[in-house]
């Protein structure tokens, strides 16, 4: 039995695996579906907007207001907006707001080209001349990569302003002083790894969803199945890539 | 460059001891078949007798694992994916489940294969033909609806719309007539013989309904293990006394 699980999760992989590698061969082929792009990039961020917005506020809130009392313990209680918009956008706003796409991207990828797949529709665009590969898949993964990191700057800025209400629950602290001292010690190379983060997230959460609807088997309970894959299968990769970056930037100390 | 390899001159589709397996199941064996110019052939055989498996070796979504499928005097599995595009043009799929785009409307979803092989034409030439489309099958005014919102019949009707956009040579149908009403189904199977009339296309025909099969059929064909049993019109078929062909028809 155990060996059959490690099988299947074998032979998972390395269908992940050789998908990506088909990503990047189809990508510089011409012809590319802007439209199509451009359509699935607003699917895939002005959708999220919402849910990665206020996830970010609460989380902002929440962090600030738990941090609050053990900082007050030792006296640090001014360092709150520094050491607290440091864990936000360095680790906390990245994987959050990557979770919440792997959920709401990654089923609504899995189940829409399953669905595709089963009513014989990625069929159905071959014979009309389309490869569908590069019409379905690589526009949406493309999309992924690009907005997540956007979703992730938006999630920042909003958590940020959900630690500084958070802060005033407590105390009386201006937006100007607040800045202030989230700046002297937030800067860019910050901000910038959790970017890059941004698109490993997005393209693995991309990739994912779109191999598991791609390859959808069993009519519509074989895309209840894709779909839930897609999220727990995301989910878990985007866990792996953050402590993969969390080793890299213990290597290189720059993460 | 293409290599002709038809074998007989007036067969616009050829299929040469034809197998397919999948895994241990071997769905077509040895299978032989000729479809001419303006002729409709229906097949029918039991459910997993491989007649879908068929039509997609045809179009060249599934590839056979042996034998020749030439259309247009062309070795399908032989050419390249330019020429196949090509080729696709020329031949139309009504697939089973009438596989409309639902994320678009039925304006899209027709337009859909015309972007894709006539880019050259304009916004007007592309509407017209759309909108000529649509009359031919009756359904004009649900030009700007979605898939969801038509009934199985007229999801039929739409998809058969959008097989006819590109002007085919030759229309593969998967099950036209599958879960439709006697009424409805008979109205799909006049409008297959109809298009066969007007534009002069061949067919193939997929089938299990033999009310469709009498209307639209030239010749018949019964698919038993992977091969072609019996092949003969309507009339013929229905008055052999073979039991295994004569199951089909009682």
């Amino acid at each position: 039995m155990k060996s059959i699980a490690l099988k299947h999760f074998l032979y998972e992989t390395a269908g992940i695996y050789l998908f990506a590698v088909r990503f990047f061969k189809e990508l510089f082929k011409p012809r590319f579906e802007f439209n199509e792009f451009l359509k699935q990039c607003y699917t895939v961020g002005n959708t999220s907007i919402t849910l990665v917005s206020v996830t970010a506020l609460i989380m902002g809130l929440v962090i600030t207001i738990q941090s609050q009392p053990a900082m007050e313990t030792f006296g640090t209680e001014s360092w709150l907006p520094s050491v607290v918009s440091i864990s936000l956008v360095r680790e906390l706003v990245p994987v959050i707001t990557a979770l919440t796409c792997a959920g709401k991207i990654g089923s609504s990828i899995g189940a829409e080209l399953g669905s595709m797949k089963v009513t014989e529709q990625i069929d159905s665009m071959e014979v009309s001349g389309t490869n569908p590969f590069k019409y379905l898949v690589v526009t949406r993964v493309l999309a992924a990569t690009l907005m997540l990191p956007l979703l992730i700057i938006l999630g920042d800025t909003i958590s940020l302003y959900g630690a500084y209400i958070g802060v005033n629950i407590n105390q009386n602290v201006s937006f100007h002083l607040f800045t202030n001292q989230v700046f002297a010690k937030l800067d860019f190379s910050d901000v910038l790894p959790s970017v890059i983060k941004g698109l490993f997230f997005g393209f693995t959460i991309g990739i994912i969803s779109c191999y598991k609807g791609y390859h959808t088997k069993n009519g519509t309970e074989g895309v209840g199945k894709s779909a839930n894959s897609s999220v727990v299968v995301s989910i878990f990769a985007v866990f792996m890539i953050d402590l993969i970056a969390a080793q890299v930037a213990n290597i290189f100390h720059i993460l | 460059m293409m290599e002709k390899v038809s074998y007989n001159k007036e067969a616009i589709i050829e299929l040469i001891n034809l197998k397919k397996s999948f895994g241990n199941n071997r769905v077509l064996n040895d299978l032989n078949l000729t479809v001419k110019q303006g002729e409709n052939v229906v097949v029918i055989g039991k459910s997993g007798s491989g007649k879908s498996v068929l039509i997609k070796c045809i179009i060249g979504l599934i590839k056979p694992d042996s034998g020749i499928v030439s259309v247009f005097g062309n070795d399908v599995s032989k050419l390249s994916h330019d020429d196949l595009d090509q080729m696709r043009a020329k031949v139309g799929f009504l697939f089973q489940s009438n596989a409309l785009y639902d994320s678009m409307t039925i304006r899209e979803n027709l337009e859909f294969p015309l972007r894709r092989h006539w880019l050259k034409d304009t916004k007007d030439t592309i509407n017209d033909l759309v909108l000529d489309a649509l009359t031919n099958v009756g359904l004009a005014d649900t030009i700007d609806m979605k898939p969801s919102e038509l009934s199985g019949g007229m999801k039929k009707r739409v998809a058969l719309a959008r097989t006819l956009i590109l002007k085919p040579e030759i229309i593969l149908y998967d099950e036209p007539t599958s879960g439709l009403d006697p009424v409805t189904g008979k109205e799909i199977s006049n409008l297959i013989v109809e298009i066969q009339k007007k534009y002069n296309t061949s067919s193939i025909i997929i089938s299990h309904d033999l009310s469709c099969a009498k209307i639209t059929s030239n010749k018949i064909v019964i698919l038993i293990d992977g091969t072609c049993y019996a092949t003969g019109t309507f009339e013929e078929l229905n008055n052999m006394s073979d039991k295994k062909v004569k199951q089909f028809f009682d």
